[in-house]
């Protein structure tokens, strides 16, 4: 090749290692990436718009639909911002369980990375082990809600339903489990001479920059910086749980690896409290304006009738009134801004999704490296593009 | 112009307006049952009760009128309460129908059972149920739904000026009643005023519901006066028409034609190509075929007895434009003044 000349190559939107259907433009001098740009916007499904002309409970499943890799978590970020919203108080029971799901979304997430990441890199075995671990959760999420992938769980004012002794059963099975599961993980990947060079030094990013482009979640942690909103701003009872944020030094490839299998350990620590601990009492708030009344009450009760019919064909009446709310998804600060105009619909729902600014990061990660290490990092940052195009 | 304050807001409006008005103009919404725009003040429901300058005995807002420097509170606790003992008192015999009512998902009833979070409301059977008795086969009267606001009666008088049906009051308790069927137009004022699904309509009932069917606002064809109104469109079939008071120049309004005439757009029977009739018998003709006919068979009646053996009669359905149009037709290309209309249909 002429000196001075370069090639462009489209990684994606249809190429395994891109996560998703997400495009890459690279521009390459020999090997080397001299420009990178994003394209996104083919998984684009008008989740915000759908929200408006949906009430508030109905919109639950689309947030499921975001990063659907770790769907309760999503949950946890869209029901907490209505409650905020409406002025809702979760009863703590609730809180647990929901948190219980929300750390389960997160290890499965977490699953989907280490699976993929590593089988980009090279190292087939992984995936194998992930998934089938992976499964344990889907049978805990087919246990409690039904579904495996996108459970749905959550309902505004709460969760929708109490747990079954199987669901116990099945959590504290896991809880004991994973962690030698993890030890697993550890012996293919830590301390793999393969791994580590792959990883090490390859895409760095400093803590300032790592801020200034908006990152948060495991990817910042790894440049050293400890935000996390779980200890940030505590959410459904994340303080009485007691947890570490893993952080890691450099920000390259290998640190960002470091700090989510820190995170698996961490979440199991999580579950395993929330589930020893699960305090007694309902698993949804009771109000005239928001619960559902059961099938026997209005057999008898016109009032329960009537609010049954309304909460239904309308749906539970918002303020007229705009809140934003964060949670720690399992990408990083996965934040719900809503409109709300008095109505049983948002006015205006925008996610603030996690993934867009990993994603909106590539160009800077990506430059001065080789392309085969392009796979390394876009693999890193652990984006899912449901997020990215909503 | 009287000034006051409602909820803190400062208001100014024209002298004789009432509170509640005054209130909807700011904004504030009191919860109410037997109001309606079109209609005169009732106050049988007493939902939309306020307190005045802090005076614990609350007054109807719909028909008591702002005075200079009133304060007014919409929606103190006591005053909530006191909606919920209201409302409780209307909803203690009301049949637990929602599931097959027609009104059901639009029900003013229901909404402010829900605006009110109404809980423990048991249901309590009449000792002596009403009877389900109406001035008209088109609407069906459900008694025990009916929570006696009396929207319909007034509708029937103030609005119409008719004074079919009224209300029989005994005690607390109370019912419609027919006071003249044969003075009935059938025309639907009350059907369209009821906020319950006490008055339904017979020709649409349990065909469809209203999150589900589709409102396709247009106009009405029979006259033309030009109704506005909503056909409900269920599965491509019109199940229905409603009307939307703030819409068009009948306010809500419609007749019996309007109202309850709309079956015939899909019915079976009706002619979908035009038919020429040979030997005593018709067949199918195509547009192009009929009119030539026409033609044909008007120049040859117009050369072999004169133009004045022609005839036209136009319809209350077509516009003016085109009613001027059929009788310059008749004029011009006929050559006859024997043009009349059926006036009414
Ligand atoms: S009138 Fe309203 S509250 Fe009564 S049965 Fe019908 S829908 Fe239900
Ligand atoms: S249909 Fe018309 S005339 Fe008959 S009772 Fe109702 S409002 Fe009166
Ligand atoms: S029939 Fe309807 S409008 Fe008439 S009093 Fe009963 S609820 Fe009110």
């Amino acid at each position: 090749m002429a000196e001075g000349k370069t090639i462009t190559l489209n990684m994606g939107p249809h190429h395994p290692a891109t996560h998703g259907v997400l495009r890459v433009e690279v521009e390459l001098d020999g090997e080397i990436i001299v420009k990178a740009t994003p394209y996104i916007g083919y998984l684009h499904r008008g989740i915000e718009k759908l929200a408006e002309s949906k009430n508030y409970q109905q919109a639950i499943p689309l947030s499921d639909r975001l990063d659907y890799a770790s769907a309760s978590a999503n949950n946890m970020g869209y029901c907490t911002a209505v409650e905020k919203l409406m002025g809702i108080e979760v009863p703590k029971r609730a809180q647990y369980l929901r948190v219980i799901m929300a750390e389960l979304a997160r290890i499965m997430g977490h699953h989907l990375w280490i699976g993929t990441h590593a089988l980009d890199i090279g190292a087939m075995t992984v995936i194998f082990y992930a998934f089938r671990d992976r499964e344990m959760i889907m049978d805990i999420n087919e246990e409690i809600a039904g579904y495996r992938l996108t459970p749905t769980f959550f309902r505004i004012g709460g969760v929708a339903a109490d747990t079954t002794p199987d669901f116990i059963k099945k959590v504290r099975e896991f809880v004991k489990w994973f962690p030698k599961a993890l030890q697993g993980y550890h012996t293919l990947l830590t301390e793999n001479k393969i791994w580590t060079t792959r990883t090490m030094g390859i895409g760095p990013i400093s803590a300032k920059d790592a801020i200034n482009a908006g990152l948060t979640g495991p990817s910042l942690r790894g440049s050293g910086v400890a935000y996390d909103i779980r200890k940030a701003f505590p959410y459904s009872s994340y303080d009485d749980f007691d947890f570490k944020i893993p952080v890691g030094e450099k920000g390259d490839v290998y640190d960002r690896y470091l700090v989510r299998m820190e995170e698996f350990a961490q979440s199991i620590k999580i579950i395993d409290q929330a589930i020893e601990n699960l305090p007694e009492g309902p698993v949804a708030i009771d109000s005239p304006w928001i619960t559902n009344p059961d099938l026997v009450s209005v057999q008898t009760d016109i009032s329960e009738l009537a609010r049954r019919f309304v909460l239904h064909t309308k749906g539970p009446v918002g303020p007229d009134k705009e809140v934003y709310h964060a949670v720690e998804g399992a990408k990083g600060e996965l934040g719900f801004y809503l409109v709300g105009d008095g109505t049983e619909h948002p006015f205006r729902m925008k996610v603030r999704s996690p993934c867009f600014y990993l994603a909106s990061a590539l160009p800077r990660l990506l430059v001065g490296h080789m392309i085969a290490d392009a796979i390394a990092i876009i693999g890193s940052i652990d984006v899912v593009l449901g997020e990215i195009d909503r | 112009m009287v000034s006051a304050t409602i909820d803190n807001r400062e208001i100014s409006v024209p002298e004789g307006t009432t509170i509640l008005e005054a209130a909807q103009k700011a904004g504030i919404d009191i919860p109410t049952l037997c109001h309606h725009k079109r209609l005169p003040p009732i106050g049988s429901c007493n939902m939309c009760i306020v307190e005045i300058n802090g005076n614990t005995k609350p007054v109807n807002s719909c028909n008591s009128p702002v005075e200079e420097g009133m304060k007014v509170a919409t929606d103190t606790k006591a005053l909530h309460e006191q909606r919920v003992v209201n409302l409780k008192k209307i909803l203690k015999h009301h049949a637990l129908d929602c599931p097959i009512c027609d009104k059901a998902g639009e029900c003013d009833l229901q909404d402010v059972v829900y605006r009110l979070g109404v809980t423990d409301a048991p249901f309590e059977p009449r000792e002596n149920p009403r009877i389900a008795e109406y001035s008209t086969s088109l609407i069906r009267y459900w008694p025990e739904r009916c929570i006696l606001c009396q929207r319909c009666v007034t509708a029937c008088n103030a609005i119409k000026g008719i004074g079919a049906i009224d209300i029989k009051s005994d005690g607390d308790d109370g019912q419609i009643v027919v006071v003249d069927a044969d003075k009935c137009k059938s025309c639907g004022e009350c059907l369209f005023v009821c906020p319950t699904g006490a008055l339904t309509e017979n020709l649409s009932r349990y065909k469809g519901r209203p999150w589900l069917e589709n409102r396709v606002e247009t106009t009405c064809t029979y006259c033309g006066c030009g109704c506005q109104l909503q056909l409900k469109v269920m599965d491509n079939r019109v199940i229905g028409v409603t009307t939307d008071v703030d819409r068009g120049v009948n306010q809500g309004s419609l007749c019996v034609k309007g109202r309850f005439g709309y079956e015939f757009i899909g019915d079976e029977n009706r002619l979908t190509t035009p038919l020429i009739k040979e030997n005593g018998e018709f067949r199918e003709a195509s547009w192009d075929e009929a009119l030539d006919l026409t033609a044909q068979k008007f120049s040859s009646i117009k050369e072999e007895s004169g133009p004045d053996s022609i005839a036209g009669l136009t319809s209350a359905k077509c516009t003016n434009e085109e009613n001027y149009l059929f009788q310059k037709f008749m004029r011009a290309v006929i050559g006859t003044n024997n043009v009349d209309h059926c006036a009414r249909l």
